[in-house]
């Protein structure tokens, strides 16, 4: 039976507008705000701390929480990017090129109020294409059979290493180490327990959270203690939010474009935020009106930037929730929410959780509304937070990840894993190895074995099916067509430079 | 030949742990810890994946090796001799505690006190050197808190961990007052969000 869209809508509503569904996007929000102003701690790390905290609710209130941080450090860090030249996020770098200048030039306010009206309007029209692509994108991914999983899965793990910094070779490496990494544990189909040394706590395989927790949060620590950050304050004051005619004009075709690209990179597996925020700065370095004034403070380079940034951050969701597939680190965290809360991510989730899927795009619209007007009123608030002293908050940091950590499975072994990966964590960034992919592959891997052992048992141990079915040879040849063009030097130099801003 | 100092590494260590795996796996010509079948392509056993993604690492890992020796230069920064030295002896003293613990006391090697102790000891002595100290002072402090949380509840823990943690901040050691009013903080925000709150199962005060 087709329930129409506007049918779906009302349930998305009526789920999000519960007052726990709403206290959760608020909480989420205002959490995700917190961190983007907060230099040193990002989402990647935040969601990884409060994934236990999300288990004891149902998996849609989680997931709402999970997803307002997301978004939410998107607005964050456009705040101290701006006001202060200091971005909170890898997103808001860019920001700080035209936004800080802007501030300095006394337009803080319309720096500001820019970001923040672009994004909620690119955070709008972007939910809106989530929720378009759901059933959309369901019935192509109906017509799916293993192959064509492993090889939409393997295509994923391909672009996310190919997207990622640094070396496309150690991403593809570090792919692979996490694909192994989820390999420990019981095999599903025999019942043989697989590198676990007879330790109990690894027959359920290696803690997400843990890994997550201990490469991404608590090895954080340990390198921002490393480096001291000088912080200048800035003494200007935020005088009037309101934007003049003139830069409303200049605006809004950037916020446009903007739009558009941020949520087309957004989809991108190894997409996201930050790519999108830099592909938008260089599309209007080229493209606006205003160009010439880049350097000195152009409204465009803000608007751009911000509206492309929000935009992903909505849009990354779509592989997440219409095939099961993390186009980012932070989706890969959201993939193990659900399963850690019983929910099977796939194309099979639309229809099997319509009060999740629905219920999450509602409130991503309302989590963006509450955004701009929260934002606004409470920059002070949110400037004197990033006052508190690195000193103080790490500490902080480490106990609710020692808890966190514990409390997923009531045993320390998850917390002395935590640890291990911290030094782990620590030696990757040293030796420029990429987490992001490890991450992705450590989720998707098993996924993928399953996959595989499935598709072979049905071609009868042939591996051609790989290439003979049409769906799963388009996307191994388009993972191979973007293996072979990172190698080659132009488009390395062009992404290189694209990400050094 | 400019060496990538950091790829090479990053090289060796794929080759180590996909040799690592491989050998548990037996897919080295049946050498192996855990011997997994691997069966045929067609019903794969539970060794098989397992050997597919390891040779995977191993040859990613070789290549990234190879063209690290000419890729150049980044080189690694120079360990002092007594960062070597500290991180030697922070292993050789982890697995002396981590083994010998159970022996000397009955209660200990229960659960993972051993393991703990040991990391405990080993993280201890990374701390006498200044390049390791961030990092043996914080994993310390998670192993404290692992170590103090069954019997000396939530609370103790908590409080051994922010002050081991705090030691790794030069600031906080010139000024202790800092660490017991975050303390005290953290002890009273702890307990709302996750005794009164979310009501984790966990001992929260000491038990002896």
């Amino acid at each position: 039976m087709e329930t129409s869209f506007i049918e779906n809508l009302a349930l998305g509503f009526s789920v999000a507008l519960s007052f726990q569904n709403l206290l959760f996007a608020l909480l989420g929000a205002l959490i995700g705000t917190a961190i983007g102003v907060l230099p040193g701690i990002g989402p990647v790390a935040t969601i990884s701390l409060l994934l236990p905290i999300t288990f004891g609710q149902p998996a849609t209130t989680a997931i709402i929480m999970l997803a307002g941080i997301y978004y939410g450090a998107q607005y964050g860090g456009s705040t101290t990017a701006i006001l202060l030249n200091l971005p909170g996020e890898i997103s808001s770098v860019v920001t700080t090129l035209e936004g800080y200048k802007m501030a300095r030039n006394g337009r803080a306010g319309a720096a500001l109020a820019t970001s923040a009206i672009g994004s909620f309007f690119a955070g709008s029209v972007a939910t809106i294409l989530v929720a378009a692509s759901g059933p959309l994108l369901t019935q192509v991914a109906l017509s799916f059979g293993p192959a064509d999983y492993f090889s939409l899965m393997l295509l994923g793990l391909i672009i996310s290493a190919v997207l990622a910094q640094g070396s496309v070779l150690k991403s593809v490496a570090m792919v692979i180490l996490g694909v192994a990494l989820g390999l420990v544990g019981t095999d599903v189909q025999t019942g043989q327990q697989r590198f676990t040394f007879g330790i109990p706590e690894l027959s359920d395989g290696i803690s997400f959270v843990a890994l997550a927790m201990g490469v991404f949060g608590i090895a954080e620590i340990i390198l921002n203690l490393e480096r001291p950050e000088a912080r200048e304050v800035l003494k200007t004051k935020v005088e009037g939010l309101l934007l003049t005619k003139e830069e409303w004009k200049r605006a809004t075709p950037s916020v446009l474009r903007g739009t558009v690209l941020g949520s087309a990179l957004g989809i991108l597996p190894g997409g996201g935020a930050s790519l999108a925020a830099f592909g938008a700065y260089m599309m209007e370095r080229k493209v606006s009106k205003g160009r010439h004034m880049f350097g000195q403070g152009a409204i465009e380079g803000v608007a751009g930037p911000e509206a492309a940034n929000n935009a992903a951050a909505q849009t990354s969701f779509i592989p997440l929730l219409t095939l099961g597939i993390p186009a980012n680190a932070v989706m890969a965290l959201m993939v193990g929410a659900l399963i850690i809360q019983g929910i099977q991510p796939g194309p099979r989730m639309v229809e099997a959780q319509p009060d999740l899927f629905w219920g999450l795009i509602a409130s991503m619209w309302i989590g963006n509304l509450m955004l701009l007007v929260i934002n606004l009123p409470l920059i002070g608030m949110w400037v004197k937070l990033l006052q508190v002293p690195y000193k103080f908050l790490y500490p902080a940091i480490l106990v609710f990840c020692c808890i966190g950590a514990y409390s997923v499975n009531n045993n320390v072994f998850d917390v002395y894993s935590t640890a291990i990966f911290a030094v782990f964590g620590y030696m990757f960034n040293k030796l420029k190895m990429e987490p992001a992919p490890l991450l992705i592959g450590f989720v998707l891997g098993p996924m993928m074995e399953e996959h595989l052992r499935r598709a072979m048992l049905l071609s009868r141990g042939d591996p051609m099916v790989f290439l003979q079915r049409p769906i799963s040879a388009t996307m191994l040849a388009i993972g191979a067509i973007a293996l072979i063009a990172m190698m080659l030097p132009n488009l390395r130099k062009g992404k290189e430079q694209a990400m050094a801003g | 030949m400019k060496i990538n100092e950091k790829d090479v590494a990053s090289g060796l260590f794929f080759i180590l742990v996909a040799a690592a795996g491989l050998y548990i796996n037996g897919g080295f010509l049946g050498i192996g810890l855990e011997q997994h079948s691997l069966g045929t392509p067609r019903r794969m056993g539970p060794g098989y994946m397992p050997m597919l993604v390891l040779w995977g690492l191993m040859i990613l890992g070789a290549l990234t090796l190879i063209i690290g020796l000419f890729e150049g230069p980044d080189p690694l920064k120079r360990w002092t001799g007594l960062e070597s030295g500290v991180f030697g002896s922070a292993i050789v003293v982890g697995l002396a505690v981590g083994l010998l613990a159970p022996m000397l006391s009955p209660a200990l090697s229960s659960g993972y006190a051993a393991l703990g102790l040991g990391m405990l000891a080993g993280f201890a002595t990374l701390c006498f050197s200044v390049g390791w100290r961030l990092m043996g002072f914080i994993c310390a402090a998670m192993c404290a808190f692992c170590l103090l949380l069954d019997t000396g509840g939530l609370m103790l823990a908590l409080v051994a961990t922010i002050f081991i943690s705090a030691a790794a901040e030069p600031e906080h050691r010139a000024r202790p007052v800092g660490v017991l009013g975050l303390t005290i903080f953290l002890l009273a925000l702890c307990w709302w969000v996750f005794i009164d709150r979310l009501d984790i199962r966990v001992n929260v005060w000491p038990q002896f």
